[in-house]
């Protein structure tokens, strides 16, 4: 980056707020998914001033800007493929407003989910979406990317919560779009284009969140089955019984068995998979809710259905699922997690699928997931250096995806499309879908300057 | 030769350093638990970043620069992150080899390598520089905190706000015979005793405490007076020849009595001979045996000595404690100190927030980081001041320092002390020991 353009940038960040040096551009040159790329400066904003000021600085200059929050992102979202300058939100992190009388929170993007909780708690209130990520992802990039998470079934994920949000569009314009009421028609429905934008449409600098209240009462349980199919046949029948848990979380053997060895949890390792149940409101309704779970596990042959009694044997049941990541993580070197999802009817399908994919490309595969809204994460078990087994893997991710898309599912539900997922988004929008994207893109953006490379490719750009 | 052998070292250190990052999956949870993170907040200094780092010093993209090891000497080895990962990765372990790759390569420097052979060679000149800074302290700083002697601090590297403890003006371990006979007649057992260089050289009150309670009780207790530091400074600073000497001498020199178990007072010095102590010397049974004969001293007591009802007196001391790294998550020892002060008749036991989280002190990083050092600190403050207490606490002598010297520059009348100095006081009172 030019020396003048440093210090452009030091004017509006001020020298704390400005990084270049070799080491700390490797530091902000990844997020959590398998791409690299380092910027050319990174800076740290503070106010959505210092943001169209950035912005503006950008386009007069033709200079990429890659909004980034704590880099947990699962698909490549924030990293710098086109290089640039990397703008950082993390340190935007101030609550603006707490109003429990509208069920309504304000706060800048870099705040982290779970510094909400504390804050609404103290009101009964809670804040829903709740991804794995819920204690280091900011909530700005949640938006960005429509996060969703363990609760999704019941409560709905990321978009069903944002009611207003503070932008800064790509040639530095600020607007405000949404509205606190419940009601809300003045002008096209403009949120949800941001909702999951994955940062190529405007920098999220501040939302107003809905929140719900908190559940008087939980039944938790833990159902085990012998066969894979039973258990995903399982969840149908829960869901056609008109019963909507709110977590209804999924295991195979595995899964089980890698969490077994990397701490007792009480899992049974010969069982085929388990599911974790969770109904919650009212303590009578969320007690029939469980009857009638049970009602369709009995249906689907399980072998064993154990209730917890309480909050220290719920955490207990809970814990396998908590930490089944990190056991997988520990079977092998490394790991491709995905978010393959389908419809919650196809899900037996679905299983069925990966384990034949699995055992056509002689691969191990651990799978577990929010069963109850059909999002899987199917987890190649794999060793980078094994460049045989690499091979492999990415001709059993292509059939993975094939899949999903055959089954009316989709390529990503939660973790979004960013550079993972790139090549295989046209398979499932088709050309016109992504001819539609673009076309909006350019009315946002038409310089491609604002998180360039992403999601699709942009005419006339020069990333593939 | 000579360089051959240390170039083969330096790149032993980084294969090591390799597979622990490999296993990497980059989420971004340290970024949540990384007490110095939360201070810097830039992804340089994080875990995840510090494993980035050390993948590019291994592929060659990245040469070792200044502000490399800047960043790999930004890290209080809390274990935090380690035990928050969930990839199992160890991050202070890469922190760790890679601090021993380049003074392998580049050397300790002067200042350091004088300090640690001092260590590694004879004691007498350490203890003569600890003793003279202790008449020293007593002569000119007794005036107070608007000495103008603090002036001089910078001169050494220290911040003038500073606040030292007294060093002492004869060694704990000059008191005592080597074997010091129970005071019950024939022992119950022999139990061997590491006071570690801040029991020996500032916190002496600690070790006539510990004697004073197992002797007490019907121990022996043997000091043996060969002992050496532990090598935990040596280690975290990067010395891996001068630790693994130091480790060796103190394996070898406590084999010779025939104890049956050692006990140790300062956390990180437990953590160096129970665990750090197996990068150094082979796996083998006596190695087993040894590592298996070491104990906190909390957690000795705990499971070793039955108080009687009347053994302990009465002290109306609201306390709060302090866990320590090292022996929170480094020995997993954070019960037994609690339930020791929760045994004194009228302590009222107010659990503060955030126990756990590292004090920012991390031995030397405290000296050489002191600003950020501080920082940290002050949450630590904030959380003792909340419960309104007169003590806090701990079992780890650098933490004890950091605290009070943070206690002192908010004007905060609480006292960091050593659960068994608190202990032997309430035994002392019912004239159990």
């Amino acid at each position: 980056m030019k020396k003048s353009h440093l210090e452009e940038l030091s004017t509006i960040f001020e020298n704390d707020g400005i990084l270049h040096q070799q080491e700390d551009m490797i530091a902000y040159s990844y997020d959590a998914s398998h791409i690299e790329k380092t910027p050319e400066a990174v800076v740290f904003a503070t106010s959505t001033d210092q943001i169209c000021k950035l912005m503006q600085f950008a386009y007069r200059e033709d200079i990429p800007v890659t909004p980034r929050g704590q880099g947990s992102g699962l698909s490549g979202g924030s990293v710098p493929i086109e290089k640039g300058i990397v703008l950082v939100l993390d340190r935007m992190r101030k609550m603006l407003d707490f109003d429990p009388e509208n069920r309504l929170i304000t706060v800048e993007a870099g705040m982290t989910t779970s510094d909400i909780d504390p804050i609404v708690a103290s009101a009964d209130l809670f804040y829903p979406p709740d991804p794995g990520s819920v204690t280091f992802s900011t909530i700005g990039g949640n938006i960005a990317e429509n996060a969703g998470g363990l609760r999704g079934l019941k409560y709905g994920v990321t978009k069903d919560y944002v009611k207003m949000l503070k932008v800064v569009l790509p040639k530095g314009d600020i607007v405000t779009i949404g509205s606190k009421c419940v009601k809300h028609v003045a002008g096209f429905n403009l949120e949800p284009i941001f909702v999951g934008s994955e940062g190529l449409l405007g920098i999220i600098t501040e939302v107003t969140l809905a929140l719900l209240p908190i559940p008087k009462h939980r039944e938790s349980a833990l159902v085990v089955f012998n066969t894979l199919n039973d258990a995903a046949q399982c969840v149908s029948d829960i869901i056609a019984y008109g019963v909507t848990p709110s977590t209804m979380e999924f295991m195979d053997k595995t899964t089980i068995n890698a969490v077994q060895n990397f701490k007792d949890c009480n899992l049974p390792r010969d069982a085929e998979a388990v599911l974790l149940i969770e109904t919650d409101g009212e303590k009578n309704s969320a007690i029939g809710e469980m009857k009638n779970i049970k009602k369709a596990a009995e249906k689907n042959s399980f072998r064993s259905f154990s209730l917890a009694g309480n909050t220290k044997e719920r955490d207990l049941l809970f814990e396998g699922r908590r930490i089944a990541l990190n056991a997988l993580a520990n079977v092998k070197p490394n790991l491709i997690l995905e978010d393959a999802t389908v419809v919650r009817s196809k899900l037996p399908d679905m299983v069925r699928g990966i384990c034949e994919i699995a055992t056509k490309y002689n691969l191990m595969v651990g799978i577990f997931g929010h069963a109850g809204d059909g999002n899987l994460h199917p987890t190649f078990l794999i060793d980078k250096n094994d460049t045989d087994e690499m091979k492999r893997t990415e001709k059993a991710v292509k059939e993975l995806f094939r899949l999903a898309i055959d089954l009316e599912g989709t390529i990503s539900g939660e973790h979004g499309i960013g550079l993972e997922k790139k090549p295989f988004l046209e398979d499932q929008i088709g050309s016109a879908g992504i001819q539609l994207l673009c076309d909006i893109k350019r009315t946002f953006d038409p310089k491609n300057l604002l998180n360039p490379g992403k999601m699709f490719d942009f005419p006339n750009s020069t990333s593939n | 030769m000579m360089v051959q052998r240390q170039r083969e070292q330096a790149e032993t250190h980084l294969l090591r350093a390799a597979q622990e990052f490999q296993k990497c999956m980059q989420c971004g949870k340290c970024r949540s638990v990384c007490p110095v993170f939360k201070e810097i907040g830039n992804e340089l200094y994080v875990a995840r970043g510090k494993n980035k780092l050390a993948e590019k010093i291994v592929s060659g993209d990245l040469q070792i620069t200044s502000r490399v090891k800047d960043a790999i000497n930004e890290c209080l080895n809390c274990k935090t992150c380690s035990a928050n990962c969930p990839a199992g990765v160890s991050p202070e372990h890469v922190v760790l080899r890679l601090r021993w790759y380049i003074t392998t390569r580049e050397g300790l420097g002067l200042f350091k390598a004088l300090v640690f052979r001092q260590l590694l060679w004879r004691k007498w000149p350490i203890i003569a520089g600890a003793v003279f800074i202790g008449f020293v302290q007593r002569i000119l700083l007794d005036i107070g905190p608007q000495n103008p002697v603090r002036h001089l601090f910078p001169l050494f590297g220290f911040s003038k706000r500073r606040n030292f403890p007294r060093l002492a003006l004869r060694p704990a371990q000059s008191l005592y015979p080597e074997v010091i006979p129970s005071k019950k007649g024939t022992p119950v057992k022999r139990i061997g005793y590491f006071t570690g260089c801040a029991g020996n050289l500032i916190y002496t009150n600690v070790v006539k405490s510990v004697v004073d309670i197992l002797t007490g009780y019907g121990y022996d207790v043997v000091i043996p007076k060969d002992q050496k530091c532990s090598g935990t400074p040596v280690l975290a600073n990067g010395d891996y020849e001068g630790a693994a000497n130091l480790m060796e001498h103190n394996f070898n020199l406590f084999r010779r009595y025939d104890l049956d178990a050692i006990v140790v007072s300062c956390s990180s010095c437990g953590l160096a001979l129970k665990k750090e102590i197996k990068l150094f010397i082979d796996n083998c049974d006596e190695l087993r045996e040894f590592c298996d004969k070491i104990y906190d001293i909390n957690e000795f007591l705990e499971k070793e000595v039955q108080f009687g009802p009347n053994d302990l007196g009465r002290l109306p001391y609201r306390v709060t404690y302090h866990d320590p790294c090292h022996l929170n998550r480094g020995q997993d020892v954070r019960k037994e100190p609690r339930s020791l002060l929760m045994k004194i008749p009228g302590l009222i036991f107010k659990e503060m927030q955030d126990a756990a989280v590292c004090c920012g002190s991390a031995g030397s990083y405290c000296l050489t980081h002191y600003e950020t050092a501080i920082q940290i600190n002050n949450h630590k403050i904030k959380n003792i001041q909340k419960e309104y207490v007169e003590y806090v606490a701990t079992a780890c002598p650098t933490c004890i320092m950091h605290i009070q010297d943070n206690l002192l520059q908010h004007h905060s009348g609480e006292k960091a002390r050593f659960v068994v100095e608190i202990l032997a006081d309430s035994l002392r009172k019912a004239g159990t020991i």
